[in-house]
């Protein structure tokens, strides 16, 4: 026996001085009588008296002695040893995906729960117990730990994951495990039936239900109408499924199919139709209800919509930009006519600007710049047009030949051929520029940023005296030029549960917030051009981009792995490598209660002598 | 003692009893008590043949009439009595309160008082130890009462109290009176022989057996170290519960039963009285009730 704490035992100290008070207090009065005939005579009429009867006197020292004694003990906290009746315990507990299956006794995970926490408490006090879970990757919660209280609270605060993940990992940090100690229990928490399995404790908790599934959506867009298709299929039975349509997140469905005849365990494709020039994402779901409704919907959205932007034309002559942008993108467009002026002020809040001809009073600094034939300096834009070069007779542009990547993706698909122009102007920089075209060295358009972090495109050219309006090259420029001023903030909006989202880090992007289906809030770097988190969640994901102070939104779906969908998974093999041992720990048996308990009945007891003798006897 | 023991409306009220004389009584001297002997009473009590020499007045001439023969008649001789008071004068009648004490000298003052007034002769004596101390010795008339009542404030209670030691040598008369013994008898010491003694010397005895209230129904509990008021090494020590108080009362019963049963079995009288009772509780009361005053 050890003690927890044994300062408690300092209490013991309180039974001599216990005694010399009941001696102090109890000692017998003297008194002179008349005579002590009769008291002594009544020694003769005393009845014979129980030799336990004889410690009435001092029953209440005993019991209040008892009292020190239980007291002190209680707070010593004595632990017992008991021998070999203790193992070591490794679980290992499946959070993937499937295991968000619920029937009537709560989810698989949630059954997994219980089965460990059953085996917990029924195992002997001084068990070591090591928890591994296998969900967003694989995780060692605690390590032989012999608290039985924080073993189960830990177990219990884990949450299902919504990814497909296996086992490898864990196995490994088991083997770990058994190769320490091979008398270790190892269990394995999972729904995954496994043909064969050594060293290793299977607790299935997989029940068939019903449990039917919605994948491979894809749709073309085309003629005013949406196409959408993918598959449905029905684990366990088969099935006649109601498959819904919903666009932009109507209440009612756009399309349906009443019932879909799925074959069990076979994949049926489903087309659905709406007529509908554009969307922001549709919806569809099996109505059906079943075990696993998380994979019973895929929800897409339109990648344009997501990086739909909005473009602000300061020009007297917009045609040939508002055209070529508009057929080019999905950016809604605004016209602002300086009338001639040479300044103009510019309003606010677009993401892209393009000046024509007149200058902006200040540069603007929420959107990128496209200047267009300027003859008057910009502060802080990077350049200063100089002079109008006038030619003698029109004369054809120069694409870079730089063997620059980012060059080149801004120049690709163009001929640049047969651009001629009459004139340009000439400009000096004071900032960091990449020419696309140039005439005899000068360059006429060219890229760069301006002091705003803002990308820059500059266009020193009139481009209503040149024919390049005219040309594809014109088109194939404005549709890079418009990827470069504004690169998608996201490129992928369909992904599976566990995939790693990637979310573009465009200019002037201070900030990146990502709220999850289950409102989990996180913040992603700014710091590299691409910023990536891992989807550990099934539904859409919410982005907030902040670029230059003005909030950006977008969405991204989130699906079920195809591998968590079953409900029934067999797999072939699943082992602990070496000779399992025997051996047992030592337990401990350490609980207190028996002590509260015995106070109780103590003092108790204590309570009634002293009212027996304070009350009763007389 | 301190105080007027017997105050005179007291003494008023005491003199109203006639003391009750069960058995005979023979003494040397007249008095209004029958003696069990023929006398010169008014009382008739027998015939008897005539012999020469008697008293011819007391000669029934009536019966000559009738049956041609002399017949005497006798009639009760009346005698004084000798009435002895024994108190018992150990320290257990003192000891912690008077009222023991006071009480004893009250009821002697009293008991003689009334002999007196019967014409009998009074002595009063202390047992102390062994001895019994002579304190009033033949007292009779009133006149004497007065003058000598006052030397019951001089006893003296101390020591243990031998009864039957004490009275048995002494000269305690015969067939003469009354004696009296006033004690509590919570003693191991004998006082069966003196009781016995006196009865075999044809006195009436009477017992009266004084306890104070706390001896008859103590109150005390708990632990307790009682040491004996006439013998210090006598102690009791135990802690007084509801078994304890149980059981002495039972030997209260037996102690007082003991005294009253002898006295019964001889035909002597036996009075318990409680110190603490009003003396004219005790003669109004309790002797009245057994038949020792009328």
């Amino acid at each position: 026996m050890s003690f927890l704490y044994p300062l408690g035992l300092l209490g013991l100290l309180g039974v001599p001085v216990l005694i010399i008070i009941y001696i102090i207090k109890n000692k017998h009065t003297e008194q002179t009588v008349a005579s002590t005939y009769l008291w002594t005579l009544s020694e003769k009429f005393l009845k014979r008296r129980n030799p336990i009867s004889k410690l009435a006197g001092i029953i209440s020292l005993i019991l209040q002695i008892l009292l020190v004694i239980a007291i002190s003990l209680t707070i010593a906290h004595p632990v017992f040893t008991v021998s070999d009746s203790c193992n070591e315990y490794c679980f290992i507990l499946d959070a993937t995906g499937s295991m968000n299956i619920e029937s009537e006794n709560g989810s698989r995970l949630e059954n997994g729960k219980k089965e460990i926490s059953k085996i917990i408490e029924e195992s002997g006090d001084g068990s070591l117990y090591s928890l591994i879970v296998v969900g967003n990757g694989t995780n060692i919660i605690y390590e032989k730990t012999s608290d039985k209280e924080k073993a189960i609270f830990e177990l219990n605060e884990q949450k299902c994951a919504y990814t497909d993940q296996g086992f490898g990992d864990a196995i490994k940090e088991a083997q770990l495990f058994f190769n320490d100690n091979s008398s270790v229990l190892t269990y394995l928490v999972t729904d995954t039936e496994y043909k064969t399995h050594n060293n290793i404790e299977i607790i299935n908790v997989a029940e068939t239900k019903k449990n039917f599934a919605i994948s491979d959506v894809t749709y073309t867009l085309s003629n005013g109408k949406l196409n959408v298709f993918g598959n449905a299929i029905s684990y366990t039975s088969d099935e006649g499924l109601t498959i819904e349509l919903y666009i932009d997140g109507e209440d009612e469905p756009s399309a349906t199919i009443d019932t879909l005849e799925v074959k069990k365990g076979v994949k049926k494709e489903f087309e659905l139709s709406y007529l509908t020039n554009d969307f922001n994402n549709f919806k569809v779901n099996i109505k059906n209800s079943d075990s696993l409704p998380l994979d019973n919907e895929n929800v897409i959205y339109n990648v344009k919509s997501e990086n739909a932007y909005e473009a602000l034309i300061v020009s007297d002559n917009p045609f040939f930009f508002k055209t070529v942008i508009e057929s080019v993108s999905n950016a809604r467009v605004d016209i602002l006519m300086p009338n001639g002026k040479d300044t103009i002020d510019v309003p606010s809040g677009y993401g892209l600007y393009i000046l024509d001809t007149a200058a902006p009073t200040t540069l603007p600094s929420d959107g990128a710049v496209w200047f267009v034939n300027q003859t008057k300096n910009t502060q802080n834009s990077g350049f200063t047009p100089q002079s109008e070069i006038i030619l003698e007779k029109g004369d054809t542009l120069s694409l870079t030949s730089s063997s620059s990547s980012f060059v080149k993706k801004l120049i690709r698909d163009m001929s640049g051929k047969n651009i001629y122009i009459k004139s340009y102007i000439k400009c000096g920089f004071y900032g960091n520029f990449n020419t696309l075209l140039s005439y005899k060295g000068n360059p006429v358009v060219f890229t760069g940023s301006n002091t705003h972090g803002n990308r820059e495109v500059i266009f020193s050219l009139d481009i209503h005296k040149s024919d390049f309006a005219m040309l594809p090259d014109f088109v194939i420029l404005i549709r890079n030029l418009l990827e470069y001023s504004f690169p998608a903030v996201i490129e992928d909006v369909f992904y599976y549960g566990g995939d790693k989202a990637q979310v573009n880090v465009i200019p002037n992007c201070e900030s990146i917030r990502v709220t999850s289906p289950m409102n989990n809030t996180t913040y992603l770097s700014t710091n590299s051009e691409v910023a990536e988190f891992t989807l550990d969640e099934v539904g859409v994901y919410e982005i907030t981009a902040i670029i230059s102070g003005a909030p950006r939104t977008y969405h991204i779906y989130s699906a079920m792995p195809e591998a968590e969908r079953s409900p029934v998974n067999t797999a072939e093999e699943i082992s602990l490598y070496g000779e399992a041992g025997n051996d047992k720990l030592d337990g401990i048996y350490d609980k207190l209660i028996i002590f509260f308990v015995l106070l109780a009945v103590i003092f108790t007891a204590d309570w009634m002598v002293y009212c027996y003798e304070k009350y009763q006897l007389r | 003692m301190k105080s007027n023991l017997i105050n005179e409306e007291f003494l008023a009220q005491v003199e109203m009893l006639q003391s009750l004389i069960k058995n005979n009584v023979g003494g040397m001297f007249g008095g209004n008590h029958q003696s069990k002997t023929y006398g010169s009473s008014c009382e008739f009590a027998d015939y008897r043949d005539y012999i020469p020499g008697d008293d011819v007045t007391k000669i029934d001439w009536n019966a000559f009439a009738r049956f041609d023969k002399l017949y005497q008649k006798l009639f009760l001789d009346e005698r004084q009595m000798h009435t002895k008071i024994y108190i018992d004068a150990s320290r257990s009648m003192e000891y912690s309160n008077l009222d023991k004490a006071e009480c004893a000298l009250k009821l002697a003052a009293t008991i003689a008082y009334i002999s007196l007034n019967e014409m009998d002769k009074v002595s009063i004596y202390a047992i102390r130890d062994k001895k019994v101390h002579t304190i009033i010795n033949g007292m009779v008339g009133k006149d004497a009462y007065i003058s000598n009542i006052g030397k019951l404030n001089e006893v003296e209670f101390s020591g243990d109290c031998y009864i039957s030691d004490a009275i048995m040598p002494e000269s305690v008369g015969y067939g003469d009176g009354l004696s009296v013994i006033i004690s509590d008898f919570l003693t191991d010491n004998n006082y069966e022989n003196a009781i016995n003694y006196l009865n075999d010397k044809r006195r009436d005895v009477l017992c009266i057996q004084l306890l104070s209230k706390e001896e008859i129904n103590p109150l005390i509990r708990g632990k307790v170290h009682f040491f004996d008021s006439e013998n210090v090494s006598k102690a009791y020590r135990k802690n007084i519960n509801r078994d304890i108080i149980n059981a002495y009362r039972k030997a209260v019963e037996y102690a007082t039963g003991r005294l009253r049963d002898l006295c019964a079995s001889i035909g002597a009288s036996y009075i318990l009285a409680c110190a603490e009772d009003d003396i004219a509780d005790i003669f109004f009361g309790k002797m009245i009730d057994m038949g020792v005053l009328k």
